[in-house]
């Protein structure tokens, strides 16, 4: 079943096209590992499916349901999540991090304390729970991120580098948490060059070259 | 009375709970504390709108609000006085030398401070933090509540500003308030008329709190602004 499918999704930049993609179709429970040089247009892909980018044109179903981007929906908006390269962490703290996407649904204080419960066990970030999140290293805050993220179970998760710029060790963490989460019935785009991410089970590859999808 | 005893004198007031010295000062914070409650979500709110919508007039209205960022107090209080005089639009108000008036005059001062200060507190976050909010599901008004929470110290900093300009000012508060003792008599305008009828002590008193004041709001100023840097 097709989760989310988007046609003549276009965006230029000063008369240069930087994406140009005719056809994408992305099914449920799958994992897409996306590639392409450096300035191919991956981390603009991921913003535009993410509604934080505006693009030229285009149009898109999810699940089944029509949508455009002028303007992006709310409802859409609710389906999905994009974690930046270098996430950027609310100066409030771990816990609030996490509860802030539950917070926007409007989901009451009791079942928010535990899902955020939940998702410092899954993230193994409970041992920080009183550190600022600007004091956290690179590693954990990628977790926090990704623990912010997966809280909302969402149904389609959108990674640009979760691994870049990680040290070994954090790099491992990360990647495991990549793979539970994708068993979660979460289908994933990630942006990644990272041999282990791309092998990971079910990962199905998008290549973009010169602003369109090889599949 | 020479400056030693004058100084004694002052400070004799100062600790002896003087009636006169310590309503002048109440005067001052009451007529500030009030102007800034009314200019602090107004100006902010329009820095934000300024910083995150694109609209026709907008750098118009931007360079508008750094001008006033320099207009001397004296022609605010001389436009707010001509508004309010007998003869003026709104003469049947009855406004003109009340706190009421002051606190127009402050709020007036206040806003291109706030509204400068906090459009730029605002355009410099980090533009991931809107991204952010927007990816995790938030609406337009949890987006605004997030960043202005992102950039708090900034915005308290715009608040000390404007506050440090407004409880020192004269000029506006001369004009509309006309230092009626007990009612619209503050401190910047009883230090000048006070001491120009000779009462040092008086004067001198309240230049220290005043300058007290002052301290206080700048040194909160610096932290805030070292903080909204780290
Ligand atoms: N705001 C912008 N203004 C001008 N050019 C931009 C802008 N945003 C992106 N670009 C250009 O768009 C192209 C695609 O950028 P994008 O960040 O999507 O690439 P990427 O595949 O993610 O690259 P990387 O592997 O380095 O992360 C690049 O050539 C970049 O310079
Ligand atoms: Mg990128």
């Amino acid at each position: 079943m097709s989760l989310l499918v988007v046609r003549s999704l276009a965006k230029s930049l000063a008369r240069r096209v930087l994406l140009a993609i005719d056809d994408l179709n992305l099914s449920a429970g799958k994992s897409y590992v996306l590639t392409g040089e450096n300035g191919s247009g991956k981390s603009t892909l991921l913003r535009l499916l993410a509604g934080i980018e505006a693009p030229d044109g285009g149009s898109g179903c999810f699940e089944g349901r029509p949508f455009g981007w002028k303007p992006y929906p709310d409802w859409l908006r609710r389906q999905l999540t994009y974690v930046h390269q270098q996430p950027y962490l609310f100066h409030s703290s771990i816990a609030d991090n996490i509860a802030y996407g539950l917070r926007a649904r409007g989901v009451a204080r009791g079942e928010r304390e535990r899902l955020v419960d939940d998702a410092l066990s899954w993230a193994r970030l409970r041992h920080l729970l009183d550190t600022p999140p600007a004091r956290l290293s690179g590693g954990e805050k990628q977790r926090l991120a990704l623990a912010r993220a997966w809280v909302l179970r969402p149904k389609l998760l959108l990674l640009d580098e979760p691994t870049a710029n990680l040290d070994a060790d954090s790099r491992q963490q990360t990647i495991e948490l990549l793979r539970t989460f994708g068993s979660s019935g979460t289908t994933a785009v990630i942006a990644c060059h990272d041999r282990d991410v791309i092998e990971l089970p079910d990962m199905q590859r998008l290549d973009l070259v010169g602003g369109r999808i090889v599949q | 009375m020479g400056l030693v005893d004058a100084t004694q004198a002052a400070l004799l007031l100062l600790v002896s709970g003087d009636a006169e010295l310590w309503g002048t000062v109440g005067v001052s914070l009451s007529v500030t504390l009030r102007a800034m409650l009314i200019a602090m979500p107004l100006g902010i709110a329009a820095g934000y709108l300024l910083a995150t919508n694109d609209f026709p007039g907008r750098r118009l209205l931007i360079i508008v609000t750094q001008g006033l960022l320099a207009s001397p107090t004296v022609v605010v209080g001389l436009i707010l006085y001509l508004l309010l005089s007998r003869q003026g639009i709104f003469g049947e108000l009855q406004l003109l030398f009340t706190q009421t008036a002051m606190v127009i005059g402050q709020v007036l001062i206040a806003l291109p401070v706030l509204v400068a200060f906090s459009l730029s507190a605002i355009q410099g976050a980090d533009p991931r933090a809107r991204e952010t909010a927007l990816a995790l599901g938030a609406g337009a008004p949890r987006i605004a509540w997030t960043l202005l929470l992102e950039v708090r110290f900034a915005l308290m900093a715009a608040v000390c500003s404007a506050f440090g300009r407004i409880v020192s000012e004269i000029g506006c508060a001369l004009m509309v308030g006309g230092n009626i003792a007990g009612v619209t008599r503050n401190m910047p305008t009883a230090i000048a008329l006070e001491t120009s009828k000779g009462d040092f002590a008086q004067g001198i008193a309240l230049g220290i709190v005043l300058l007290l004041v002052a301290l206080g709001i700048n040194s909160a100023f610096a932290f805030f602004q070292g903080e909204s840097r780290r």
